[in-house]
């Protein structure tokens, strides 16, 4: 069996975010990098699907500058194979589209079986770039999965709806899943797998050699969000501010909506 | 401008997600048609072409032949903008109709400026003003931030939409969410109490408030130890990490372990007498009050909306 | 006439009882020493470990523990009956030792008496003292066990063997001496220098002397016979602690004190880390459960056991031998639950109250190791996404390591990275960094520094965690990645002095970095300021108040200082009630061991029983040197519903509202 999983490194998103010079990105100092969150459950849920068909290759595959090869170790060091690393020093620069285009690229001719990817990533969060690589590939995807299984070449899975609900889903494979929050949980990697991971293959393909695809969107403008109450103190009577607390949250929130 | 809305049907129920979408093609200004995968019987409130494909015929969830239906109806409409929520069938859904279409894709618009759509980033610490380059561009809505303030009337003209079978997605039904134990990772609201509540009996505050809200009530570690509050419900590093878009700190002063474990929140309110509280550096706004006093009002205030 | 006696009178001194004697007294030697080297054998199984370097140290230790009694009388009452007990029986078997030399060696073969004359009085009087008191703490001590009974005393068949058989040898020893002197002594001033035998003989000498002499034989021989099962059943029993525990004082930890092994990371042939099996444990770890003495002082101090939760020192140790002995190839993670693994504290309560010096702490560590590095396994997803956020941001609140410094903006303190031109480098801490309630400590400490005219660093961003709660729940690997960097940052600034305001960070770059190539000297706030108040250079204006002092772990057991925070706290004027349990004798708040990561599921909290504690002292302030326990004391304090009665303060918080102007 050839299983695919597709990560992304992304800055911790507690880190203090400025807009970079060119105003189409972040800045990239004093950010912390780790692999996205719903990454981490679609390399975990990749490792236990190799580990249950006993007989199978996993390769991880990042899109990035030369820092995203220690994200990719941590994969490595939770069990996949080997690690197919695009170096693209401008990948921010990419929407998704471009990016699926490189992964449906890369895998199109490899015969995987099965592809995980997170539902999103934490820094774009545009949920797009599975169900992408699915459609240019031509296979099934299912998106959002709590919940996975597979025998016999069919994958049951759950997808998690809105208010706790779950649809109970199946596929066939060769198929794609995008792993949402809490599907299992991710491994803390042993320290003889951290070992071993540093002698696992891991090639860097420039990226020019993959025949990128231009991106179908333009970015305009990055800016922080205005403030939405900026740390105000209201004091006062309380019913009056009773008031402005229900006026502050119709306005800033959706909680009332 | 041309709009193709696509409402969603779950569960044998309209989801009132439409009225988003029409108020966001009005804000656009732009003429609109509606695709819905649905029945008759129930109908969204919309003065328009309204594309019907019977949801017994084509399935919930069957997203390659709703694609496929879908697609047909925009060959027929030609719109610029198809538009669907940023919804667990918006999002799996969209990227379909876009890849068909080479279309680009916005997702999770919150707001449009200048014509221009705006959408989040990094947790909402980023916000982005993008544009597609394509003649056709599908966009998906951020739940609650296209809410019209009144809801739209009119009776839609239904134009059936003829299904053929297909698919290579099986659906096979939903599961109720889990009852029982509270999963506050996964809530939208909550409403915490600290040990600035005083007593336990203190607590039905809280919770009457997280019930005139929509939400759950969450406690800090001193009120789950002092059990006055069950341990499924602590917030903070030792608890549970929550990632609320409302998270309301009642009498919290703001232990580092706490704010680690709610830090994600969207908007954070705070309910406190002390103006220097902790809790105060993280959130967005800090009433400085006594919870016992503040909290009965505000929820009676809140229940008669 | 001179004062002596008739030694084997009655029973004679001929072949007819030498060759039965010595020859049982050989075979009673010979099981000892058999059984024994079959023991030695197993705890071989364990790794190397050298315990025999500076012998003239450990041989010191050992006579003056074992002699002395000097750990063994840490604790009252038991500590000393069982003192008492060991000086009486312990003289009693020199008596015994001078009886055979010179009987069966000077007498016999030069004609040399010894025993006679004024020494011999003295010799008699001193041996039936010796005997009577061993008596009365026999006594003392089988009533403690079987009618007083205190909670987690468990009585096994060794005891009462042990109790019953001792108090036997005793009793006959004496009805020995009294049926002799009723024959011999009756009316001789000689008889006064025995008075246990004294009033022995007069009780027997009613009997006649046929009677007399018929019971005195046959106690004799019985007398010899238990003598020679005593020796013969040591290494069976709890009794082998008379070689083990005595021998453990030789083989003790000479220090620093606390210090864990560092795996050696950089080892490729390395296939496992920590134990899993007993035979990863050293042969001390082995040899410690066969010294332990189930005297259950590490029990009673053990914040887990008090506290509900299922980790008895006593009982772990124990375990490890059993598993030694009995199945040397069991999984120690199977038989060992796991809850009792991770709810220690490293508060080595246990190891500093253990009379057989044994190590608790490092056993814990060690299997701990083998769950985080090999299985990687933590007491809850709380601690896992803890390391994650210290992998990715340097702390384990997952905050945005830029903002680590933010908290000295505006104070006189230089960041390294700009200027390092100072005095000291302040280490910060995770806690003292980013928690508001604990930045007060840090900005005290800034404070009283400028006041004492001392120039600070900070390393702001470039510092992480000093790696810590890693270390001690076993996470070696992420442990060592954060010290390799934070040994770099501080090399390059070419400091010479630093302080830390948190003991666990003082601890582990005092002790712990040692191992990796720190060398620069460092401090804990208090030992640093109480030394600056000592050369007049920090001037403080005492304002009387009323509080109770906390002897954080880290300080107190770890690194013995108990004076310095106390002196600070007398010249800022503190009238200091003591907690009961304080100095070597405090108890954790429930934060170490890299449990300050993980939620306390099971039993009830520590944090609120230390609050307790405290405001039995009626004080209204609690003062603490620790970071880690200013935030459990917050808790604890609400917790145990006392925030009306009791306030939590660091020191630091109380020096600097005393700053002299």
């Amino acid at each position: 069996m050839k299983i695919l999983v597709c990560i992304k490194q992304v800055p911790d998103m507690e880190s203090k975010f400025k807009v970079n010079a060119a105003g189409n990105w972040y800045e990239e100092t004093d950010l912390a990098w780790r692999m996205n969150e719903y990454d981490e459950y679609a390399v975990e849920q990749a490792v236990q699907l190799k580990q249950q068909v006993g007989e199978a290759d996993l390769t991880v595959l990042c899109i990035g500058s030369d820092r995203v090869k220690e994200t990719m170790k941590k994969a490595l060091a939770m069990g996949c194979d080997r690690g197919v690393h695009i170096l693209d020093t401008e990948s921010h620069l990419k929407d998704p589209y471009a990016i699926a285009f490189l992964i449906a690229g890369y895998a199109k001719d490899k015969g995987f079986d099965l592809i995980f990817t997170g539902m999103q990533s934490q820094d774009r969060g545009s949920a797009q770039v599975g169900v992408l690589i699915a459609e240019m590939l031509g296979i099934p995807s299912l998106t959002t999965l709590v919940e996975f299984s597979y025998a016999d070449g069919a994958i049951n899975a759950k997808r998690e709806l809105e208010g706790g609900i779950k649809a109970k889903v199946s596929c066939a494979t060769p198929a794609l899943v995008t792993c949402q929050l809490g599907l299992n949980t991710p491994r803390y990697p042993t320290l003889p797998n951290i070992m071993k991971a540093k002698k696992k293959e891991l090639i860097s393909t420039p990226v020019a050699d993959l025949n990128p695809e231009v991106s179908l969107l333009e970015v305009l403008q990055v800016a922080p969000p205005e403030k939405k109450g900026g740390g105000l103190i209201l004091e006062g009577d309380p019913a009056d501010l009773a008031d402005q607390l229900i006026k502050i949250l119709k306005e800033k929130t959706t909680a009332l909506a | 401008m041309k709009t193709l809305l696509v409402a969603e049907y779950r569960d044998g129920k309209l989801l009132g997600t439409s009225s988003e979408l029409i108020n966001f093609a009005t804000q656009m200004g732009a003429e609109s048609a509606m695709f819905l995968v649905g029945s008759e019987s129930v109908l969204p409130n919309y003065a328009g072409k309204l594309y019907l494909a019977d949801i017994g015929q084509a399935g919930e969830f069957n997203p390659s032949l709703h694609k496929q239906l879908l697609l047909d109806v925009i060959a027929k409409e030609q719109p610029q903008l198809v538009v669907l929520p940023h919804s667990s069938y918006g999002w799996d859904l969209a990227p379909r109709i876009a890849f068909a279409l080479k279309a680009a894709q916005i997702s999770e618009v919150v707001e449009i400026k200048d014509g221009n759509m705006v959408v989040p980033s990094c947790n909402s610490k980023l916000r982005r003003q993008v544009k597609a380059t394509t003649n056709i561009t599908v966009v998906t809505l951020q739940g609650g931030a296209f809410t019209p303030v009144d809801d739209p009337s009119g009776t839609p003209e239904v134009i059936k939409v003829e299904v053929t079978a297909g698919g290579d997605i099986q659906f096979s039904g939903y599961e109720a969410a889990e009852a029982g134990g509270v999963d506050l990772s996964k809530a939208e609201i909550i409403v915490s109490a600290g040990r600035g509540i005083g007593k336990p009996e203190n607590l039905a505050i809280i919770e009457n408030l997280a019930k005139a809200l929509k939400g759950e009530y969450g406690a800090s570690r001193p009120v789950v130890d002092a059990e006055w509050a069950d341990q499924s419900r602590q917030v903070g590093t030792t608890g549970q990490t929550v990632t609320p878009k409302l998270y309301v700190a009642c009498g919290i002063s703001g232990a580092i372990q706490h704010l680690a474990g709610m830090k994600k929140s969207e908007f954070v309110l705070a309910i406190n007498t002390d103006k220097d509280a902790p809790i105060g550096e993280i959130a967005d706004v800090l009433a400085v009050a006594d919870l016992k006093q503040l909290i009965p009002i505000l929820t009676e205030k809140l229940n008669a909306l | 006439m001179e004062y002596t006696r008739e030694i084997y009178w009655n029973v004679g001194h001929g072949a007819a009882t030498l060759v039965p004697m010595y020859l049982l007294s050989l075979a009673a030697v010979a099981i000892l020493v058999t059984v024994f080297l079959q023991r030695i054998k197993v705890y071989k199984q364990g790794q190397t470990l050298n315990r025999t370097d500076q012998l003239p140290l450990r041989v010191t230790a050992m006579i003056k523990n074992v002699l002395l009694q000097s750990k063994v009388l840490n604790v009252r009452g038991p500590g000393v009956a069982h003192a008492l007990f060991f000086w009486g029986f312990f003289v009693l078997f020199l008596g015994t030792c001078l009886i055979v030399l010179q009987a069966d060696f000077t007498d016999l073969f030069f004609g040399v008496k010894f025993l006679k004359g004024s020494f011999y009085l003295f010799f008699s009087l001193i041996l039936d003292i010796a005997g009577l008191i061993s008596i009365i703490m026999l006594i003392g001590l089988l009533v403690r066990r079987y009618i007083v009974r205190p909670a987690g005393l468990d009585n096994k068949i060794d005891d009462i063997i042990m109790h019953g058989l001792l108090l036997a040898i005793l009793i006959t020893g004496f009805v020995i001496e009294g049926a002799r002197m009723a024959v011999t002594e009756m009316g001789t001033p000689l008889a006064a220098w025995s008075p246990v035998g004294l009033w022995v003989a007069k009780a027997l000498s009613s009997m006649g002397e046929p009677a007399v002499r018929g019971l005195h034989s046959n106690l004799w021989w019985l007398h010899l016979l238990m003598v020679i099962i005593f020796i013969a059943i040591i290494p069976f029993t709890k009794l082998r602690h008379i070689f083990t525990t005595s021998a453990n004082y030789l083989f003790t930890d000479l220090g620093p004190k606390g210090l864990l092994l560092t795996i050696d990371m950089e080892d490729e042939d390395a296939e496992s880390f920590g134990a899993a099996k007993i035979t990863d444990m050293t042969w001390k770890d082995i040899f410690d459960a066969d010294a332990c003495t189930s005297c259950k002082r590490c029990q009673d101090r053990c914040p887990a056991w008090v506290t509900d939760k299922p980790l008895s020192p006593m009982k772990l140790v124990q375990q490890l031998g059993d598993i030694a002995f009995n199945d040397p190839s069991a999984s120690l993670l199977e038989t060992i639950e796991k809850d009792v693994l991770w709810a220690c504290t490293t508060c080595r309560a246990c190891q500093e109250i253990c009379p057989a010096n044994i190590e608790h702490v490092n056993k814990i560590i060690e299997m701990r190791r083998n769950l985080v590095l090999m299985e990687g396994e933590f007491p809850g997803e709380e601690v896992m996404t803890a390391m994650e956020n210290t992998e990715v941001n340097g702390n384990p609140f997952g905050l945005a390591f830029a903002s680590r410094g933010d908290w000295a903006e505006g104070l006189p303190v230089v960041t390294l990275g700009q200027s390092s031109d100072v005095d000291i480098l302040y280490f910060v801490g995770c806690y003292a960094s980013f928690d508001k309630r604990n930045q007060a400590i840090a900005k005290a400490f800034i404070q009283l520094c400028d006041a004492a005219g001392v120039k600070v660093g900070i390393l702001g961003k470039e510092e992480k965690c000093c790696g810590e709660p890693m270390r001690k729940m076993g996470n070696e690997y992420l442990y060592q990645m954060l010290v390799s960097e934070m040994i770099e940052q501080i090399k390059g600034y070419g400091i010479t002095q630093i302080v830390t305001t948190c003991p666990h960070c003082f601890n582990t770059l005092n002790k712990d970095y040692r191992d990796l190539g720190l060398e620069v000297e460092v401090s804990h706030y208090t030992d640093y300021l109480a030394a600056l108040l000592e050369q007049g250079q920090l001037k403080l204006t005492p304002q009387s108040f009323d509080c109770t002092y906390h002897d954080s772990c880290y300080l107190g057991r770890y690194n013995d200082i108990y004076q310095a925070p106390r002196a600070l706290l007398a010249a800022a004027g503190a009238n200091l009630t003591e907690m009961e349990k304080h100095g070597a004798e405090s108890f954790c708040c429930s934060a170490g061991g890299g449990r300050i990561l993980a939620d306390e599921k099971i039993g009830s909290r520590i944090s609120e029983k230390r609050a307790q504690m405290a405001a039995e002292t009626g004080a209204p302030t609690l003062i603490s040197n620790c970071p880690f326990c200013l935030t459990m004391f917050e808790d604890g304090i609400k917790g145990a519903e006392l925030d009306e009665k009791l306030k939590p303060k660091d020191l630091a918080e109380i020096l600097v509202e005393r700053l002299a102007e």
